[in-house]
């Protein structure tokens, strides 16, 4: 049987409001129970404040549960905000000292391993630079790289996947993908559902300080985004707006395909069709229907798509379908989320909304370099030769 | 680049178990022995913490001299006024100075280790470590600036043509007590700041009214002279009478220290130490909250 290197037995952490007694308390973490077996790789996920960062906090130590417990089998180390031991003064070299004992190394150690730490983050040239000159990426890299240097039984990561440049987080994946192949259990606490999902085994979903599922972490994800789209519609403009039945989004399809699943793909630069059912129960004028793409952690707005020319659409009993063509479809790979809205066009009243949690997975279909599919067409002109006109067809790479 | 996985068995594996605060559960032993695995940090902490102090200054080490001098300074001059220093067997500039030179250390260490948590709130947030390494820092720092202000006393105690002998040694003695003293009395005060911000505002205060209560100045004798048996004893309660007079004789006065004085001293501290590092560490349990 695999050891458990990490097992949390209703582990709850209480704050207090306040510094005054009667100041109040929230509980951080309720009843947190789950194990982490050797060798595994857990992501717990959740929204801001749903106690990630305060069960990281606990499971390195830093501060203790108010209930429960915490059990690791070996040494662990932790990235928690890499480079918060960094002394402005120092050099980058007497960092490296100052912030690997902090971690717990020993100064032979890390005099062994501080070639491999420099090179690692790139900084050789400025190692005896006082890291007050550092660029804030460089500074970031020396501290990943120490961390990454440790050789713990347990690794805790913090979102430093999300620091440093595109090539500097790849190297970080990929010196988390030897530590686990070296069977390091490992527990990500991530924003990054990408890389939970390509590094994780297993996913925890927190949600105000509770353990809402754990699984799969492609099912774990999606039941975040279920959770996220309708706390996002909640705590939106919506929010006070009373349904007034005259029309309603009933349904949200893409494609062609008239079944209503709620999760389909479409692949980047073909076209696409979003249909979206509604029901009226009299007739209605100057109506925009918004469809609009969020990121995948549902915080950014992507792209909209809306009927608000000429001053919106009619609608009349009993109802019917809106379909918004877009071809060639631009939106890279990946998974984004999706919501439509029905606004009054010239109040901009909301007269119904769909927040059910759709998911929409575009695969890869034209090559896309930078952020999105550019529509485009060409033309190439010799000298002495009479203009082409554009053609109106939009080449397709596929 | 790779690392050579640890094979099983070969390395020992720690069992680390986190509940809830209670001072049942704080086993002091374990955690000295965690201590000592971060002996390397509290070197190049407390190196550091030197380096950093002087490095920016213009006059630099110098400073843990000026310091015990210029207050030497003033109460020789005063004395040498109002006449009737409050000691004769040596020029009253070296016997104040030997008792200012033991009392600086402990002031500035204790004042110094305060803040030690609450100003370095982000390592205290963010990492786990021997948080009690943040206080001892600072005692480490303030011993090395009294090895540095020692030389002036020797130097003083040269011009004066006051005698060193063997009795000296009583010193080591004097020192080792200061620096546990020190050690139990920064993890205490670190600690308490961490919820109660006025221990850094009353600690000038304290200090000032406390040097006036131990024998810097004057003698332990006079002590003893002028004050009802009931309150001297409760006087050489404070560890550092003790401290500061058994120094002081064993140096400049050729004399073996008050055994009663330096006794209550030493059995203080050694019921302190023990009581203080267990508050600390139970206090560290959640300061991570707090600071």
């Amino acid at each position: 049987m695999t050891p458990i290197d990490v097992r949390i037995e209703r582990l709850g952490k209480q704050y207090r409001l306040g510094v005054r007694r009667n100041a109040g308390s929230f509980w951080a973490l309720k009843e947190v129970t789950f194990d982490v077996p050797r060798g595994a790789s857990v992501g717990v996920i959740g929204r801001n404040g749903a106690g990630k960062s305060t069960l990281l906090k606990v499971l390195a130590g830093i501060t203790a549960p108010t209930s429960g417990s915490v059990t690791i089998d070996g040494r662990l180390a932790s990235l928690i905000e890499v480079g918060s031991g960094f002394h402005p003064e120092l050099t980058g070299r007497e960092n490296v000292f100052l912030s690997a004992a902090i971690l717990g190394m020993r100064r032979h150690e890390i005099a062994a391993k501080l070639p491999a730490i420099v090179e690692f983050a790139g900084v050789e040239r400025f190692i005896d630079t006082p890291v007050r000159w550092y660029s804030s990426g460089m500074y970031v890299r020396l501290g990943f790289s120490i961390a990454a240097h440790l050789e713990p039984d347990v690794l805790l990561v913090d979102e430093v996947l999300a620091v440093g440049d595109a090539e500097f987080q790849v190297k970080c994946l990929t010196r988390i993908r030897d530590l686990k192949r070296q069977g390091i259990t490992t527990i990500f606490i991530s924003h990054d559902l990408t890389a939970v999902e390509q590094l994780c085994d297993t996913a925890v979903l927190l949600d105000k300080g509770e353990v809402m599922m754990i699984g799969e972490p492609a099912h774990v994800v999606s039941e975040y985004h279920r959770r996220i789209t309708t706390a996002a519609t909640e705590a939106a403009d919506f929010a006070s707006v009373a349904r007034e039945g005259v029309l309603r989004i009933t349904g949200l399809t893409f494609g062609g395909d008239a079944s209503g699943l709620r999760a389909l793909s479409a692949r980047t630069g073909d076209p696409l069709v979003v249909s979206v059912r509604y029901t009226a129960t009299r007739q209605l004028d100057r109506v925009v229907f918004e469809i609009t793409y969020y990121s995948s952690d549902g915080k950014t707005i992507i792209a909209t798509a809306r009927t608000d020319e000429g001053g919106g659409v009619s609608v009349v009993p009993p109802g019917g379908v809106i379909e918004f063509v877009s071809d060639p479809f631009p939106l890279k790979r990946g998974a984004y989320y999706v919501g439509v809205v029905v606004r009054e066009a010239v109040t901009r009243h909301v007269i119904d909304w769909w927040d059910g949690g759709t998911n929409l997975f575009v695969e890869a279909g034209t090559e896309v370099i930078g952020q999105f599919y550019m529509p485009h067409t060409w033309r190439v002109t010799h000298a002495g030769e009479k203009t082409p006109s554009l053609p109106r067809v939009i080449p397709n790479a596929r | 680049m790779s690392i050579v996985p640890p094979a099983p068995g070969l390395r020992t594996r720690p069992v680390t178990r986190f509940e809830p605060p209670s001072l049942r559960n704080i086993r002091p032993l374990r955690e000295l022995a965690r201590l000592t695995q971060f002996l390397d940090l509290l070197k190049t902490l407390s190196i550091h913490r030197i380096k950093v102090r002087y490095k920016r200054s213009r006059l630099g080490i110098l400073w843990a001299l000026l310091h015990p001098l210029s207050m030497m300074l003033v109460f020789a001059l005063m004395f040498s006024f109002i006449r009737g220093a409050p000691a004769q067997e040596v020029p009253y500039a070296v016997f104040a100075y030997a008792g200012l030179l033991l009392w600086s250390a402990f002031s500035s260490g204790l004042s110094s280790a305060a803040s030690a948590l609450t100003s370095h709130a982000d390592l205290v947030t963010k990492v786990a470590f021997p948080r009690e390494i943040l206080p001892l820092t600072y005692v480490v720092a303030a011993l090395t600036d009294l090895a540095i202000a020692s030389t002036a006393l020797v130097a003083m105690m040269f011009w004066f043509h006051v005698p060193l002998t063997i009795t000296a040694l009583w010193s080591v003695i004097a020192v080792a007590l200061l620096a546990l003293f020190l050690v139990a009395a920064g993890l205490i005060v670190s600690a308490f700041q961490v919820r109660h911000r006025d221990v850094g505002l009353a600690m000038p205060v304290v200090l000032q009214m406390w040097m006036f209560a131990t024998p810097v100045l004057y003698p332990l004798s006079a002590a003893r002279r002028g004050l009802p048996s009931a309150l001297y004893a409760l006087y050489i309660a404070n560890p550092m009478a003790g401290i500061v007079d058994a120094f002081r004789r064993a140096v400049v006065l050729d004399q073996h220290p008050d055994s009663a004085a330096l006794a209550v001293s030493a059995l203080v501290i050694l019921v302190l130490l023990p009581a203080s590092f267990i508050y600390f560490k139970h206090a560290e349990r959640t300061m991570a909250d707090v600071v």
